[in-house]
């Protein structure tokens, strides 16, 4: 049921998203959205906290927009493991392009997820999808393993360093860490930016598949000045040109479905543990482990949402 | 109020927290923003001088429970009127509205008429604002 070309109800896919985010397992499973025939293409910025992604995708969107495209962004930021409340603070930075019709901002709370995602973050995509953007910007906060769910929910993956990120780059040559589409290094105003930039060529020229036909660029970019941002639109262009071209659609639906079912278990799980404390009050952890497979047999007897779920 | 109580007074709500008018202090609005976090609740927050139509805007799309509005400068009367009206024009008029910041007395009655849910002045205590709006939110 896309709504292509038509104006965005923004009311609507307002609701309909806090549905979903705050949808227990059960309650996620029974409002399924059936992947639309033709869904968004999806582009995920991700690095480290304040690399600058929210500045970037400012002047990203901005430059979409100018290509006549809908825009959906989903901006997550982390939850206070102490308080369980979140500062969802990545709009400030998109004032500029706050005011366009064709654009829709939605922050999230990483809740219970620990991937730098959030809670039923494969629904909320497909809910984007089905209210008719041509594409949708991710944003969430990721270093090393947590970029692997970005990797399946997304056709582009971004990934922003700043000249402090060499760490990450040593990781990246031990190869720990997982490969991006397009690499910015933001914050090229600052000392150490091109150093950064060099090595990261380097790891990437080592990391080179034999035959591979797509080659990540690395873009210096200063985003708080607008540059790099042109550049970083055009790779962005010419990576989904690629994939188009390339990708075996059905191999892409499978990776998807399995974190799809693999986040689905893992929350089920926590609200398992979280509502049979006992399971953790056994004699040996075989035995929990064994009752809460029992329990996970079962189906839930009351689809407790998380505004209901005790703690 | 001990601490702990108040850690999840606000839990699950989302709570947009914005700044319309000219003046050009936030701190008050930073520092509600961090006590309703700290409440359990997600905090949006706008940043200084946005206009009613836009913090409607916000407000819809993020689908808040709440919004709050931080106020200094002396046209609150009209500014509150006019994001009444513009949450109302955008099919959001069930979203409750705060005020909070430096309001006089005289006008409490006139923004209560106006459809206000609440009024904080900057004399509250954090803990108070907290648990006054949680229970407004139910
Ligand atoms: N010097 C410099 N600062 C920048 C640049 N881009 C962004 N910043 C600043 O970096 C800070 C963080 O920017 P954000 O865009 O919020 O970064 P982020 O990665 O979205 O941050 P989180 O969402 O909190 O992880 C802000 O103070 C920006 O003004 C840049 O190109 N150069
Ligand atoms: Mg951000």
């Amino acid at each position: 049921m896309a709504e292509q070309g038509k104006a965005i109800n923004r009311r609507a896919l307002g609701r309909a998203l806090s549905r979903i985010a705050d949808a227990s397992v059960e309650e996620a499973l029974a409002g399924l959205v059936e992947p639309p025939a033709r869904s968004a293409r999806r582009i995920g910025i991700t690095g480290p906290p304040g690399a600058g992604k929210s500045t970037l995708i400012s002047g990203l969107a901005r430059r979409r927009l100018d290509r006549g495209r809908s825009l959906g962004i989903v901006a997550i930021d982390p939850t206070s493991p102490f308080s369980h409340g979140a500062i969802l603070g990545d709009r400030i930075r998109m004032e500029e392009i706050g005011d366009d019709p064709r654009l829709f901002i939605r922050s999230l709370a990483s809740r219970g997820a620990h991937d730098g995602l959030a809670d039923n973050i494969p629904d909320i995509l497909l809910t984007m999808d089905a209210h008719g953007f041509d594409e949708v910007v991710l944003e969430t906060v990721g270093v090393g393993q947590a970029e692997y769910g970005v990797r399946l929910l997304v056709d582009t993956v971004v990934l922003v360093l700043i000249p402090e990120s060499g760490d990450q780059i040593q990781a990246m040559k031990a190869g720990v860490l997982e490969t991006a589409d397009i690499y910015v290094v933001n914050k090229a105003d600052l000392p150490g930016a091109r150093k950064i930039a060099a090595e990261l060529r380097g790891v990437l020229k080592i990391r080179r598949r034999l035959g591979a036909t797509w080659e990540p660029p690395v873009i210096l970019a200063s985003a708080q000045d607008g540059e790099g941002v042109g550049a970083l639109d055009e790779a962005v262009e010419r990576h989904l040109e690629w994939l188009a071209s390339t990708r075996e659609p059905s191999e892409l639906r499978r990776a998807r479905a399995r974190y799809h079912l693999q986040s689905l278990f893992a929350r089920r799980i926590a609200e398992i543990l979280e509502s049979v404390p006992e399971i953790l009050d056994g004699s040996s952890l075989a035995a929990g482990y064994r009752a809460a497979l029992d329990h996970l047999g079962r189906r839930a007897e009351t689809g407790n949402g998380r505004r209901e779920t005790s703690f | 109020m001990s601490d702990t109580a108040n850690k999840t007074l606000l839990r699950g709500k989302r709570i947009l927290i914005a700044k319309p008018g000219l003046d050009g202090h936030d701190i008050g609005a930073k520092i509600i923003a961090l006590a309703l976090r700290d409440a359990g609740a997600e905090v949006i927050y706008t940043g200084l001088r946005k206009t009613p139509r836009y913090i409607a805007r916000v407000a819809v799309d993020e689908d808040v429970d709440a919004v709050g509005l931080s106020m200094l400068s002396g046209s609150h009367r009209e500014l509150v009127a006019e994001t009444i009206e513009e949450l109302r024009a955008a099919d959001a008029a069930d979203i409750p509205v705060f005020v909070g910041g430096t309001i006089p007395a005289e006008d409490h009655a006139y923004l209560r008429q106006l459809g206000v849910a609440g009024i904080f002045t900057s004399e509250m205590r954090l803990d108070d604002v907290v648990a006054e709006l949680a229970r407004a939110l139910g």
